[in-house]
Parts: C-alpha cells; structure tokens; sequence
C-alpha cells in the first residue's frame, strides 16, 4: 500500500459548530446503554443463577428481584428504542431513518471507502458529519436486533402473563421464533450481538474521535460537532475524492 | 343407559352419591366452571346418552392407553369412563383381526356423525404410510375416514398432538400429527403429554357430555382449563425459585430440601399443564414433586426443543449437543474485542509511520527550499 504523504489537518482547517445530536437523540442513546446493561446483568443472572440464598424461602427475592428489574428496565428500553424509531421520522437529518439505509447514491459511495480506511487502505475517513454510511447500516442492524430482543421479550412475558396484561396478544409471535424454549435461545444470542457491537461502538467511537477533529466522543454528551468547513459544504464524498485524486 | 343404571353401577361398585357428587365438584373445579355447573354436570352424566368412542392406535407406545386404563380404587370417573361405549381399541378389546376390524366399521357407517375418535400415536406419512398399516389400510387413510367421520376427535398424547418421539429430527417416518394428517379436521381437541393424564381426558369427555361441545383451547388447540397456566406458576417449588435457592447437583443438600431445578434444566417455566394442581395417578405425585425436573413433554416438538433436558436452554446449532449459548456468546464477544485490540495496534502502527513519512516529507521540503534559497543567493 502506497503511503500518501498529508499535512496533519487540525491547524489549518477551520472548524463549524453544527448541532447534529438533538436532545432525544442523546437521551434515548443514554437509555438505550443503561437499559442494555441492566437487562444484560439481571438477565445473565436469570439464565445462570449463581447466588444460592441460603436459609428460608420466605426470607429472601433475589431471582424475584432480578425479574422485576429486568421487565422495568425492558419497559424503559422498548419505550426508548420506540422513541429514537419515532425521531427517525421527525428529528433532523443526522438523525433521519435514510442515514441508516444507504440507499442514497452519496451514501452508499461512501460504503466502501469507510470499509478500506477500517482495513487501513485509507489513510483518514470520508468526512460524513452525522453517521458514517457503514455505521448507519451497523445502526440499522442493531435496531432489527432491537426489536427481536422487545419481541422475543415481550412474547415470552405474554406466554404467562395475566389474563388481562396488555402485552397478552404479543404471545401470538411466539411460533414465528420456534417456540416458547427457542425464543429463550434467541433472545440470549441477540444479548451476545448486541454486546459484540457493544465492542465495535466503543473502541469506533475512541478511533474516530482521535483521527477526526469532531469532538465525536463528546458529542454523544453534548449534542455538537466540530466539522471541516469542507465536509459541511460538499459533504462526505468529497473527502473522499481528494483522497483518491478520481472525480465523481 | 338409564338413570336408575347408572345409580345401580355406583352401588355395585360401592361408590356412594356422595362421592359421586363430590365427583362433579371436582371436575367443576378442574374445568374451571361456575360452581352451578356440578348440578349440570352431574344431570348430564346420570342421563345422557353416553357416546360411543372408538380408540385408534398408530405410532406409539400405548402409554395413553395405560393412563386411560389406570389400575387401582374404582373411581367415579373409572366408571364414567366404562360407560363410554368403547366399541373399538385394539389393545383392551376381546375381538382381533378382522373382528376387530369390523367393529371399526360397525361405528363409523353405523353412526356417522355421532361418535368421537381418540386418537393415540403419531401418523406417518413416508413411503405412502407403510411404517404403518392396520388391516392392509394405511393409518392415514384410517384416520381421515374415521375422523372425517366422527363428531369430533381427541388426540390423546403427544405424538397424536404434535408428532411427538416419531416426528422428532430426522422424522424417519414423516410422521404428522392429526391436525396435520387429517386437514380440516372438525372439533379437534389436542390432549398432549407423554403421556396424557387421563384427569384431562375425563374433564373434557365430562365438558363434552354436559355441553355438547369442547372446553375453550389455546392456539395449539389445548384445553386451557389443563394447559392454561405454565408448570411454573402453579409450581409447589416456585418459591424458592423466585428465593434463588435452586438444586445445583443431583443429591445436593439444595436438592434433598426440595429447592427449585431450575438449573438442572426444568423446562416448567415454558411447559403448560396442570399437572402441580392435578398431579398424577389419583394426587399421589409428580415429576417435580419427586424431584424430577419436567421435561416439557406437552410443548410441540418437545424432543427436538426441550433437549438436552438437563440445561434449561436449548444448545446453540453447530456447537454439539451441550454447547452453552452463553458460553458461545462470550467467546464470541472476546474474539471480537481481540480483533478490535489487534485493529487497534495496527491503527497506531499505521499512525507512527505516517508521522513519519510527514516528517522526512517535511524534512525534504525544507531541505528543498534551503537548496532553493542558496541557488537565488
């Protein structure tokens, strides 16, 4: 791989202040992470139960608590997932559900050159100044993931809820995933890909934000990015442009 | 069958009125009815014509046949059961071949529509039903004839029910259950279990006797008065399930208290039956109650999705028979976060050679323009 000699950017670029993670962008993404780690410590202590309470039966709830907790934080968690679907829709075009689709030509120009700067055939990223277009569709998964784990959840919940909860009809998805048992099997190995992207998202989010000059860590607190006046006006493949030296 | 006979039959067998009518509270009860129903039901099984009933075995093992057939105390519902008028089941009856054969027959031209098909066993379907042949017929050609032809069908057990052991990966026999070998099948009422608790089985012929008509069933079309409520809710052990005091090894103090089995792969928590409240044979106990885990033996396809029995999760496709999804899991996650570690050492690799390529680029721009100076000078 030829190495292309750049000047460091930072100096000489002048940044613009752009609001791209609105207030219900952030809060639901903060739900969605508090949620997730709840569900996932009550929920591994509901498939491997390791404190055994010792004395009465009467004396103690722990399996009983972890329950509890587990339906209230998965009560929060499809509410926030429902939210952030919903701002999809409504909220601006950071946040818009064609950032996570990439069907848009610009979009998905920019798929594989996110894809060479991750196999460092690139030397900087496409400077796209909301979702990259491969993190759009990683999102995209992860919300399908999203909904099997509320679906899955909220079938096996429904299969011995009250007669009069309202989340029984949810009981009626319950042969789509193979079963009451077979749901159980699936809603563990959605929790291990949601931790698996867990992973990608971190370590993505310290990598970009030491590469790019965008505040990209802090923005997911603060809401604002610091964007190359360049990426503002001609957006993310013209980064990519002055990488390759092609036209397009 | 008249009222006098039947009050006689209960006197012979010294069963008193009392414990008739104690009868009828009971199943009032397990069929979750008003209690002025007892009276109801109590009129229909003095005096109604009792129906006849002819019992088809295909692919099993007879264990229906023993649960219908339970040997001890004559009971009331023993005695419901004997006046039903079993006019056909190969196991129990005195005639064979083509006697047999043509008592089927007898029933279902003697009184088509008026008669109910019990079915026992799964059916199969492979090599045009040869696994299977009874008179020369194959036993889905028996089946749609006498279940086309009945008022209605009891499919007693679980291979009847959902296919059961035959039907379980690979499905030699391409065995069906009876919705699925009989389509469009009317007044099907699955009583599945490995095998059935013949409790059930009363409570829905008495159902029947009482209201010309089935009990009100669930999606795979089981009774909910039997199959309602999970094996868990109604578990004598769910206290100390919800306490976290479960049964970590056979023979373990945990287990000899009567803990939870829970992690010794109780598939309770997605089984419905009512065996905590009915239990088995007259109340004495039940798996769990002996400290047995259940195995989900009423649940479709329970072979193929209840094993291992002994884990409480199915194991994870493509890791062998006992591969923990957890355990999956976790490797998984680690082998991705080494990749993003390996990712990571390489990116700072990458970053120091290019830090130094923009130095001796930088460099060489200096040198050039201290060249380019000394030239003018």
């Amino acid at each position: 791989m030829k190495i292309t000699p750049r000047p460091t950017p930072s100096k000489e670029i002048c940044l613009a202040n752009v609001y791209v993670w609105e207030w219900p962008v952030r809060i639901t993404h903060w739900l969605n992470a508090m949620a997730i780690w709840v569900l996932s410590v009550t929920g591994l202590y509901m498939g491997h139960p390791f404190l055994v309470a010792p004395g009465e039966a009467s004396e103690h709830f722990i399996m009983g608590w972890a329950k509890l907790i587990h339906f209230y934080a998965a009560i929060v968690f499809t509410l926030s997932v429902l939210t952030r679907i919903v701002w999809m829709f409504t909220g601006n075009k950071y946040s818009s559900w064609d950032k996570f689709i990439p069907f848009r030509r610009i979009r998905s120009k920019g798929l594989w050159p996110t894809i060479k700067y991750y196999l460092f055939a690139m030397r900087l990223p496409p400077g796209f100044v909301g979702h990259n277009p491969l993190a759009g569709a990683t999102y995209a998964l992860l919300f399908v993931a999203f909904l099997v784990q509320i679906c899955t959840g909220l079938a096996m919940y429904a299969a011995s809820a009250s007669v009069d909860s309202p989340v029984r009809f949810m009981a009626a998805l319950l042969p789509l995933f193979g079963g009451l048992a077979t749901a159980h099997l699936v809603h563990h190995v959605i929790m291990w890909f949601i931790w698996m992207f867990f992973v990608h998202h971190v370590y993505s989010a310290i990598l970009m934000s030491q590469v790019e000059p965008t505040a990209t860590l802090e923005s997911i607190f603060s809401g604002h990015k610091f964007v190359p006046r360049e990426d503002l006006i001609f957006s993310g493949y013209r980064f990519i442009d002055r990488e390759t030296h092609k036209g397009g | 069958m008249s009222e006098s006979w039947f009050i006689e039959e209960l006197e012979r067998r010294g069963v008193s009125r009392r414990d008739f009518l104690g009868f009828c509270g009971v199943m009032t009860s397990v069929l979750a009815l008003p209690r002025s129903a007892g009276a109801q039901i109590a009129e229909a099984i003095e005096t109604k014509e009792k129906p006849t009933l002819v019992w088809l075995e295909f692919q099993d093992c007879a264990g229906n046949t023993e649960s219908f057939l339970r040997a001890s105390r004559p009971t009331v519902a023993d005695i419901v059961l004997d006046t039903i008028s079993v006019d056909y089941h190969e196991t129990i009856m005195a005639a064979a071949g083509h006697q047999a054969e043509a008592a089927l027959a007898g029933v279902v031209e003697g009184k088509p529509g008026a008669y109910i098909a019990v079915v026992e066993g799964s059916i199969p379907t492979g090599e045009n039903g040869a696994y299977c042949t009874i008179g020369g017929r194959s036993a889905q050609d028996i089946a749609r004839e006498v279940c086309g032809g009945a008022a209605a069908t009891i499919a007693i057990g679980t291979c009847a029910a959902f296919g059961g052991l035959p039907a379980a990966a690979p499905n030699p026999t391409g065995a069906l259950s009876v919705a699925d070998a009989v389509p469009g099948v009317k007044n099907l009422i699955n009583l599945p279990a490995c095998p059935a608790n013949v409790e059930n089985l009363v409570g829905v012929i008495v159902y029947y006797l009482t209201f010309n008509r089935f009990p009100k069933a669930d999606r795979y079309k089981r009774p909910l008065f039997a199959y309602g409520k999970s094996i868990h809710d109604n578990c004598e052990r769910r206290a100390h399930f919800d306490a976290g005091q479960y049964v970590e090894k056979w023979g373990d103090e945990g287990h000899r208290t009567g803990y939870c089995l829970y992690k010794m792969g109780c598939k309770g928590p997605v089984s419905y039956q009512n065996c905590p409240n009915i239990r088995w044979n007259e109340g004495t106990n039940w798996p769990i109650g002996c400290g047995h885990p259940c195995i989900g033996c009423a649940e479709p396809d329970f072979w193929d999705k209840m094993t291992p029995f002994y884990s409480h999760l199915p194991s994870f496709p493509g890791f062998g028979l006992h591969a923990n999804v957890d355990r999956v899991g976790v490797w998984a996650t680690a082998g991705v976060a080494a990749a993003f570690a390996a990712h990571g050492f390489v990116q700072l690799g990458k970053r120091w050679m290019y830090a130094k390529a923009d130095e001796s680029a930088a460099a060489k721009g200096a040198k050039a323009a201290t060249e380019k100076k000394g030239e003018e000078s």
